[in-house]
């Protein structure tokens, strides 16, 4: 899961990416609008924390210009300013949800597991697959009831494929939702992870899709 | 509670009643001047008409007697008959002797004296019988006969007495009626006052909309402008007020929030490396906290002053000397350089105000310049101004931002989070203490200045 984190305030910015992080998405972190612009242009992101006070180009601006072009990723605000004016501005502009600061890191997650969710199509808060089941919030995995130990890539991957059932993911895709700008992705990393993910969940339950990608197996 | 019991003089100092207090002396006085006037005036004409009555009534007799002594016997009696007929209010008995010049008596009426009266010719008043008498003594032309006609003045009085009083008594009696009317028009005249009060009392603190003008009478207009005046300062510093309220509430909403989730971050940390980088920004993000606060404290200090209160002569080179000092050791990888005037620069102001403004100034040059820029400290006569400043060889600032800098809580594009964005609002507020011009540019060579200039004295 890969994140977008508008924030002009290093100190602040440097914050929200730990704690993101530490909810292992990997973290893309601009200080101005428009290189939130073109970073929104050249990646897939599968949220965006906005800060509306930005250099360069406000964070309204570039809200309207995402929708304009048709972009439904899914925008959380994040902003000192708190008057019901500036949230219903903000949310006018497209945004799907509106945190003012200072604000709890918790609910911070857990509002973007919830924007993630629904952008996924998926109301409820767990993510199953042939007796595989998924806990965005308290990061549980468990296999027909007994609990699977994952690594936080292995997590990352597994939820990644999880919530988009029924597609195939190219190997590029599941680079650029595990990894942020500067981590390090060694050439056959996510084959590695596939490969841990298969012997904790089962041979059949990430299936290989050759030239193509990666599947969830079919169940039973 | 002050204001809900009366104040001991609230009456004497009551519009309402000290006017009608004067009105009413005023007509009191005047009515009571009428009255004596009239009372006297009345007296007076009734004695008048009464003395007239004498005359008529004596040469009517003088008429009847000369010449002809004959009917006389006769005469007396019949003018006691016609006297017991119904008799007019005012006409008071009148007595009288018809006499010759010897002194003999001829007629008199049935009170007169049997001896003739001793008065003088023309008007007199005698006593006789122990009563006064007002006596009229006429002779006739031939020096034959004479004429005494007289009235009891106790009567005489009575009658002037009641004339008099019955021209007074309609004013007595009017007089009341005529002072509650008076009243009731003071407070009639008044009530406008009244209904302005009761507005400015029934209005609620929040309410600061200015009060009807045309409502007001003509001479309470001057008191309502005046008020309007008030109401409107109230409303800009009260609306100044909250408008900073909520900016510096805005401003520390960023360095809490770093310092909240920072210290999230270093609870959830498994890494000492991560928690301690955590730490670490948590103790930045209260340094700015603070560092906003103290700022602002600063500018909350700063807004009310109408001038400074204490100026005292101060010499800006020895103060930029000072200033430079000081950021010599804070920033000692900075190249810094003095530009002062060998003389004196000597101004009227507070040395402490002036000095947070350099600081502030310094401190703008040194965060938003790369570090190899040079920053050199003005102290020196520009153009034969006094310039207290900053001015850099950096990037200066795009134009469009120049009007914004010295707006409270706004950061440039090039903005760094240490910043407080008041810096520059804190200068120019100590400038306008100073009665210098706060001066922000872009110089043609490059390079930005940022300086506080006193304008040329005009020539002594």
């Amino acid at each position: 899961m890969r994140i977008l984190l508008v924030e002009d305030d290093p100190l602040l910015g440097d914050g929200i990416r730990a704690g993101l992080k530490l909810a292992d998405y990997a973290v893309d972190w601009v200080c101005d609008g428009e290189a939130a612009r073109l970073a929104l242009l050249d990646h897939a992101y599968q949220a965006c924390v906005l800060d509306l006070g930005l250099p360069k180009r406000d964070g309204l601006w570039l809200l309207k210009d995402l929708r304009e072009r048709g972009n439904q990723l899914p925008v959380l605000i994040l902003t000192a300013r708190d008057s019901s004016a500036d949230k219903i501005a903000g949310l006018d502009a497209g945004a799907d949800d509106y945190l003012t600061k200072p604000f709890d890191l918790f609910e911070l997650q857990a509002r973007l597991r919830a924007l993630i969710r629904r952008a996924g199509g998926n109301a409820t808060p767990r993510l199953e697959h042939a007796g595989v089941v998924l806990e965005p919030a308290s990061k549980r995995v468990s296999r027909d009831g007994q609990p699977v130990t994952l690594s936080a890539r292995e997590f990352a991957l597994l939820r990644d494929l999880l919530s988009h059932k029924n597609h195939i993911r190219t190997r590029a895709q599941l680079e650029e939702s595990l990894y942020a700008w500067g981590e390090e992705t060694g050439s056959n990393t996510v084959e590695v992870y596939i490969h841990h993910l298969r012997k904790k969940l089962g041979a059949q339950f990430i299936r290989t899709v050759r030239g193509l990608g990666y599947r969830l197996g079919d169940p039973g | 509670m002050p204001g809900t019991e009366p104040e001991p003089h609230a009456h004497s100092q009551s519009l309402r009643w000290r006017l009608l207090r004067a009105v009413f002396a005023t007509a009191l006085l005047v009515w009571g001047l009428n009255a004596v006037l009239s009372y006297t005036q009345a007296r007076h004409e009734a004695e008048e008409l009464m003395d007239g009555h004498l005359a008529q009534a004596a040469r009517l007799l003088l008429a009847l007697v000369r010449d002809n002594e004959s009917h006389l016997e006769d005469l007396a009696t019949r003018l006691a008959s016609v006297r017991s007929q119904e008799k007019h209010r005012y006409e008071s008995p009148l007595e009288f002797q018809v006499g010759r010049a010897d002194g003999s008596l001829l007629l008199r009426s049935a009170h007169a004296p049997a001896k003739s009266l001793a008065a003088a010719p023309g008007y007199d008043d005698v006593s006789h019988a122990g009563h006064p008498w007002r006596v009229l003594t006429i002779a006739s032309t031939s020096g034959d006969y004479r004429v005494q006609v007289a009235q009891s003045i106790d009567l005489r009085d009575r009658t002037a007495l009641e004339v008099a009083r019955r021209t007074v008594l309609p004013i007595a009696l009017i007089s009341p009626a005529l002072l509650l009317l008076l009243y009731y028009s003071v407070r009639r005249a008044l009530k406008p006052l009244d209904e302005l009060a009761a507005d400015v009392a029934s209005r609620s603190p929040e309410n600061l909309r200015p009060l009807a003008q045309n409502a007001a009478p003509l001479e309470a207009r001057p008191l309502v402008s005046a008020l309007n005046r008030l109401f409107g300062r109230l409303d800009d510093t009260l609306s100044n007020e909250r408008r900073f309220t909520a900016d510096a509430a805005h401003e520390l909403r960023t360095p809490l929030a770093v310092v909240r989730i920072q210290a999230q971050v270093a609870q959830l940390s498994r890494n000492a490396d991560d928690r301690q980088h955590a730490l670490q920004q948590i103790l930045l993000g209260a340094d700015r906290a603070t560092r906003v606060l103290e700022q602002l404290l600063r500018l909350a200090r700063l807004d009310p002053l109408a001038g400074l209160p204490h100026p005292a002569e101060v010499d800006l080179a020895e103060l930029a000397e000072r200033v430079l000092s000081d950021a010599r050791l804070a920033a000692a990888d900075r190249c810094i350089v003095l530009e002062r005037s060998d003389d004196r620069l000597l101004i009227s102001g507070d040395a402490e105000l002036l000095a947070i403004a350099l600081r502030n100034l310094l401190d703008n040059a040194l965060r938003y310049t790369p570090p190899a820029t040079t920053i050199r400290i003005i102290a020196a006569r520009q153009d034969g101004e006094m310039t207290l400043g900053v001015i850099d060889d950096g990037p200066g600032v795009p134009p469009t931002e120049l009007p914004r800098l010295v707006e409270r809580f706004y950061r440039g594009s090039a903005a760094r989070a240490e910043g407080s964005g008041l810096g520059l609002a804190i200068a120019q507020r100590v400038a306008e203490l100073h009665a210098a011009r706060f001066e922000l540019e872009n110089l043609p060579g490059g390079g930005f200045a940022a300086r506080l200039r006193w304008p040329r004295p005009p020539a002594a």
